[in-house]
Formats: C-alpha cells, sequence, structure tokens
C-alpha cells in the first residue's frame, strides 16, 4: 500500500473541478427538488381526490426503489422512449425527482402538524390568511421540518455518489478512476471520506444556525 | 507545505505499525498447499471469461483454473467483487491471485506478475446491428466510442483515435456493461473492448449488436494478474508451470475453443508487451 | 426475461433482506448504547457519541464499507465479505437510528416529566413508564424509514464482494445484456419488499396509539 500525498496535490485540479459538479448537482437537485415536492405535496393536500391518489403511487414508486435503480432506468432506458438525455441533465432530473418524492411527504407531514388552534388564534387576532402563512405557519412549519429536511439534503448529497453509473464527471467517478489508474484507492477512499465528510458537516452547521435563528417559532408536540 | 509532509509523517508511521506485524512473510504456495485452497479474486461480468448464466458461475477462468488447481492438487475458492476492488483485494491479501483477466501492459507488469498469456486481447469494436454507417473501424472518426474507465482497452482507443482525420470524442464508463447499455441507447455508435469480449456479445445478442472486423488495436494478450512479492514467487512459477503444461497437452486449446470458437496462438511468456 | 432468472434475483434478494434484517437489529442495539452516550452527562461519552454519529453519517456507507474490507486487513484484521457487510451496514444504520431517539427522547413534553416528578415516580420509573414508550411512539415511523432505507443501501454491499440482489440483477444483464428488464424487476422486487415493511410499520404504528389525544 501507498499512500502518496503527491499524488492528490498533482491532481488537485482535477478533484476541484469534480467537487463542482457533485455540489452543483446536488444543490440544484436539492432546490427542486424541494420546490416540485411542496407543489405535490400542496397538490395532494389541497387538490381534488383523485389527484392525491394520481401522485401516491409514483411517490411511492421513486420511496420503494433504490436511486441506482431509477437512474439506470432513466438514462439507459429513457432513450428507447424518446428520452435520450445526456448524463448530466439525466443525473439532474434524477435527483429532482427522487428527491421531489421524499420531500413531498415532509411537506405534508408539517402541514399536518400545524395545530389547527394557531391558525384559528391567529385569525382571531385579525390576521388575514396570507399574514397568518406568511406570519404563523410558514416559520412554524419550517421550525418543524427543518430537521429532517437538512437530513434530506445530507441523504440528496451521498446519492450524487451513485451517478459515477451514469459516467456524470462527479467527485467519486473522478476519484475512484484516479485510484484505478494509479492503484491508489487507499487515497481515493480516504479523500472521498473527508470531502463528504466535511460537506455535510457545514450542512448540518447550517441547518443548526437556522434552526436557533427560527427558535422563537418552536412549539410543543405533543 | 508543512501539513502535508506532517500527513504523510502520520501516515508512514501508521502503515510502518501496520506492516510490522505482517513482518515475518511466509512462502505463500507452501500456505495455499497446507490449506488445499487456491483463492482467486474475479469479477462475474466479464462473460465469456467470468460470468452468471443462469446462475452458475461459469466461464473460461473457472474452467481454466479448475486445470491448474488439479496440477496444483487444491481447489479454488473464488471471491467475487467489482473489478473496482480487484487490485485492493490483491493488495490487502483478500485472494492469492485475480483472475479476470487483464490486458497485460508494460506499466502493470512494473506492478504485477503476470501469469503467461491465456488468450488475445487485441482491441476491436462493436457497433449497433445495421448500423451501414460503420463497416471498418476507421469509419468511427468523429464520433462517439464508449470503453470503461481506466482500462487498457480505453487506452487503445484514445491512441486509435487520434490517428484519424476528425478526433474520436472517448466516452468512459465504469464498465463495459454500461457502455454496452449505451451502445443500445444509441449515444454512442460503437464499443471498444477486447476481440474475445465483444465477439462473445455480438453472438449472444445478433439482433442489436454487431462485430466491427478488424481488430484495429496492437495485438496484446491476456494474463492472470498475481503479486511480484518474493513470497508469492513460488506460488506464480507453480502456477506457470501448471499453465504450460495445461497449454501442452492441448487443454488450453479446448477450452479457448469451447468459450470463443476460435483457438488463440499465444506466446508462452511476455517480457515486454506491445504498451 | 425468463422466470428462471427471475426466481434468481428472488433468491438474491432473500440475501437482501437477511443482511438488512440482521444489520438494523444490531444497529438498534447499538443506536441506544450511542444515544446513551451522546444524552450522558459525561463530557468525554457525549463527544465520542456526537463523533461516532457525525461520522457515520456524513460519509457514503460506500466509502465505509470499502475502508472496513480493505483498510482493516491493513492492521490484520481480514473480515470476509459478509461480516464486513453487516458491521458497515450495522455501524452505519446506528449512527441514524442514535439521531432518530434522541429526537424521540427530546420530543417528550418536559411538563409530562415535571409532573411525574411531582408524583414522586423515581428517574428509573419516569424512564420506564414516561419516557420511552413516548419516545418509542414518536420514533416508529422515522425507524421505519430507516429500515427502509436500510433495505435500499443494502444495495451498495455488493462493493466488498456480497451477491445481493441489485449485484445479481448487474451480474445477470453482464452475461444476457439485457440490463433494462433485469433493473426493472429488481425495482419491483424492492418495491414489493419495502412495501410489505411499510404496511408492517403502519400497523405497528396504530397498535402503538396509546395516551393519543
Amino acid at each position: 500500500m501507498t499512500f502518496d500525498l503527491d499524488l492528490i496535490v498533482l491532481y488537485l485540479p482535477d478533484i476541484v473541478r469534480a467537487l463542482g459538479v457533485t455540489i452543483l448537482l446536488w444543490l440544484a437537485g436539492s432546490a427542486l427538488g424541494l420546490l416540485v415536492g411542496f407543489l405535490i405535496a400542496v397538490a395532494r393536500r389541497y387538490g381534488p381526490r383523485w389527484l392525491d391518489w394520481a401522485l401516491l403511487a409514483p411517490v411511492e414508486l421513486i420511496r420503494g426503489t433504490p436511486f441506482l435503480v431509477q437512474i439506470f432506468l432513466l438514462y439507459y432506458g429513457g432513450p428507447f422512449i424518446g428520452l435520450s438525455l445526456d448524463s448530466i441533465t439525466a443525473g439532474l432530473l434524477g435527483l429532482t425527482i427522487y428527491g421531489a418524492a421524499y420531500y413531498s411527504e415532509l411537506w405534508r407531514s408539517g402541514f399536518v402538524a400545524i395545530p389547527k388552534g394557531h391558525v384559528e388564534a391567529a385569525q382571531c387576532v385579525g390576521l388575514n390568511r396570507t399574514q397568518t402563512l406568511r406570519r404563523i405557519i410558514l416559520p412554524e412549519m419550517t421550525m418543524l421540518l427543518l430537521p429532517s429536511m437538512v437530513n434530506m439534503t445530507i441523504l440528496m448529497l451521498k446519492e450524487t455518489a451513485i451517478l459515477s453509473i451514469i459516467s456524470v464527471p462527479e467527485l467519486t467517478l473522478a476519484v475512484s478512476a484516479l485510484g484505478t489508474k494509479y492503484y491508489a484507492f487507499v487515497e481515493g477512499f480516504a479523500i472521498l471520506a473527508l470531502v463528504y465528510w466535511a460537506l455535510v458537516e457545514a450542512c448540518s452547521a447550517l441547518g443548526r444556525y437556522a434552526e436557533s435563528r427560527l427558535s422563537k417559532y418552536r412549539f410543543a408536540v405533543s | 507545505m508543512k501539513l502535508k509532509s506532517l500527513l504523510t509523517t502520520a501516515m508512514a508511521g501508521l502503515i510502518g505499525l501496520a506492516t510490522l506485524g505482517a513482518a515475518q512473510a511466509e512462502d505463500v504456495l507452501d500456505k495455499v498447499k497446507a490449506a488445499g485452497v487456491l483463492k482467486v479474486g474475479t469479477e462475474t461480468a466479464f462473460a465469456p471469461f467470468d460470468f452468471i448464466d443462469a446462475g452458475e458461475h461459469v466461464g473460461l477462468n473457472i474452467d481454466l483454473f479448475a486445470e491448474i488447481g488439479k496440477e496444483l492438487g487444491v481447489t479454488i475458492e473464488w471471491v467475487t467483487l467489482p473489478w473496482d476492488g480487484m487490485f485492493p483485494g490483491l493488495e490487502s491479501g483478500k485472494f492469492d491471485m485475480v483472475a479476470g483477466p487483464a490486458t497485460i501492459t508494460n506499466a502493470r507488469m512494473e506492478r504485477f506478475r503476470f501469469t503467461a498469456p491465456i488468450a488475445e486481447a487485441t482491441v476491436a469494436l462493436l457497433k449497433k446491428a445495421g448500423d451501414d454507417t460503420i463497416t471498418k473501424p476507421e469509419d468511427i472518426a468523429g464520433k462517439a466510442v464508449g470503453s470503461g474507465k481506466a482500462t487498457a482497452q480505453l487506452a487503445q482507443l484514445v491512441e486509435f483515435g487520434a490517428t484519424l482525420p476528425s478526433p474520436v470524442e472517448a466516452k468512459e464508463y465504469v464498465s463495459f456493461n454500461e457502455a454496452y447499455a449505451d451502445l443500445a441507447a444509441g449515444r454512442v455508435v460503437a464499443v471498444a473492448n477486447s476481440f474475445p469480449n465483444i465477439a462473445y456479445v455480438a453472438q449472444q445478442r445478433p439482433e442489436t449488436f454487431a462485430l466491427i472486423e478488424p481488430p484495429f488495436g496492437v495485438k496484446t494478450y491476456f494474463g492472470f494478474p498475481g503479486r511480484p512479492d518474493p513470497e508469492y514467487a513460488t506460488l506464480m512459477d507453480a502456477i506457470d508451470a501448471a499453465l504450460a503444461t495445461i497449454k501442452a497437452d492441448g487443454r488450453l486449446g479446448a477450452i479457448q475453443k469451447k468459450w470463443f470458437g476460435v483457438e488463440f496462438d499465444t506466446p508462452d511468456k511476455i517480457t515486454k508487451a506491445a504498451i | 426475461m425468463s422466470w428462471k432468472l427471475f426466481w434468481l434475483l428472488v433468491e438474491a434478494a432473500r440475501l437482501t433482506i437477511l443482511l438488512s434484517v440482521i444489520s438494523v437489529s444490531i444497529g438498534f442495539l447499538l443506536s441506544s448504547l450511542v444515544c446513551a452516550a451522546v444524552m450522558s452527562t459525561h463530557r468525554s461519552a457525549r463527544i465520542a457519541g456526537k463523533l461516532f454519529v457525525s461520522f457515520f453519517r456524513g460519509t457514503p456507507l460506500l466509502v465505509q464499507l470499502l475502508l472496513i474490507y480493505y483498510l482493516l486487513p491493513q492492521i490484520g484484521l481480514n473480515v470476509p465479505s459478509e461480516v464486513a457487510a453487516i458491521v458497515g451496514m450495522s455501524l452505519c444504520t446506528a449512527a441514524y437510528q442514535a439521531e432518530i431517539l434522541r429526537g424521540g427522547f427530546s420530543s417528550v413534553p418536559r411538563g409530562l416529566i415535571e409532573a411525574a416528578n411531582m408524583c414522586g415516580f423515581s428517574k428509573f420509573a419516569i424512564f420506564r413508564r414516561i419516557r420511552l414508550p413516548i419516545a418509542v411512539q414518536l420514533t416508529i415511523p422515522a425507524l421505519i424509514s430507516e429500515a427502509i432505507m436500510m433495505l435500499k443501501s443494502s444495495s451498495l454491499v455488493s462493493v466488498v464482494g456480497v451477491v445481493e440482489l441489485s449485484r445479481m440483477a448487474q451480474d445477470l444483464a453482464a452475461s444476457t445484456y439485457r440490463p433494462l428488464e433485469l433493473f426493472a424487476a429488481a425495482g419491483l422486487i424492492y418495491l414489493i419488499i419495502n412495501l410489505v415493511v411499510a404496511g408492517f410499520g403502519l400497523q405497528l404504528e396504530k397498535r402503538m396509539q396509546w395516551g393519543r389525544t
């Protein structure tokens, strides 16, 4: 076994570029997933009943199968139904769909959890609907959902590693290709572990900061 | 860089500590014979060398190692890993040698000890069945062609692509199987892999794939990689001796014929590879 | 795709289920220890617990498995594939489950604990009668989702040489050159297993509705 740090320095530009792809796909996929998930949750809760049922199946389908399988079918199976995407687009679309299914369930649990009393109280003190939404429901829900949303977003980061199977030039692919080329596997694993760990910790720290800023909206759930 | 040297020292210390325990290396052939088992690492997704056919682990490797086992008087235990895990597994002692096989290259010979060649590995192209725009290897000029990442076959493709009037776009895949899937999906017009492998693919799914003849690469051979360390020398010598016997009495030819449909004329030993 | 191939996938799925059940169970036991450490009054135990959770949640399971399988032999621990897979999965899920449990315990309304205190409950009685049952009740849905996550993550253990459902699909795809059919079939099997687990979770949740208003 050789632990050759020169190799890491030599390929730093490559690794940094791949890290950029990982971060970009992660952030874009999570943001789109959050948005689409919110729309799904609203449609399922406030839309007609048939819409709720129609959306249930795809959401459960996505949540019940591994991301690896989904991304494989989307990328390699897509062209057979006329959907020929390049790897980065397919990766982003896959991440968005995957994230949307999970985020929609989180949003739904948030809608359910806001006590009716809070909304009624807001109306009693004369807040209109938008004010109630902006001042009461959204902040309370954000506070409530923040930890699980942060968790899900961390999961999204780790799922980006699976995009290597469709040759997205992201971190895991770049580092493991270097490892294979130079027989420097140990260096590769160590870099991967450290980089993902750092990103996750940064994301968690951001979540904790947001939580502390919003803590006045915390209420007891029982 | 201060941090770097600090890290290097720390790492070196750790590794030194780790290797200390394994300092008194025994002869591996003695160990294998005493246990009666030769452990071989392989990837079960490399037809026709090594694959799962209707639940059975079959291929040229299985037949050939069965003969090697007979010669050495040991049974073979297979450890199946994805290809990425093959060399880390070999170096961390998960198995005594690797089947695979791998293309014998000069760079790899510096790192591993290869057995005698067991088949030809010259690179050829696979196209979609019915694609009339490609009839000879030179027709891939200016088009996208897939291959496995960090493989000798990819290196050959890139080298060949550079000699053409317009460059080939080489797309890298985690394994050849994803490259085949993308050929079927139409994102690449061809896949570059060793001749025995793609001849088999074309034969298995003639409605989807077709072979482009002749192979374009320089003549290369497949061998089984093992470790170059002194304690492995007697084992690798014994396997080479067994392979020589198996080749001399025609068993190797028969096994090649069974899996490739043809016999290859392979040299007895490679000291300097073409690439 | 023939029935024979589908049946091979089903056989491999049994290993997927077995690995997941073992790892989630070991992980649950470990997670109670980790959770106790994280919530402990000892500073060093807290730090150790937090570091454990941070590392195993912060790095991909894939990388953890590779480190266990390839780096442990360097210190003389040459673990076989199945053991590496179970150890990796157990440690990873233990970190997640510990966080879930911690969340459950910290969501137990303080008023209830204070009330029990006033009524003269001992510390242990409060734990057994109030905090534990409420925490478990609150965390069942999250624990079930975690179990489903592990079932799906078990597809990664093929990197250490365990041929479970998704590796079998890849191997069969590599010899039949029909990856789409095989991946779709594997996805279907995962879906069925997970629907069963989710259904079981709902039943469990219903049975645990004690004391809910």
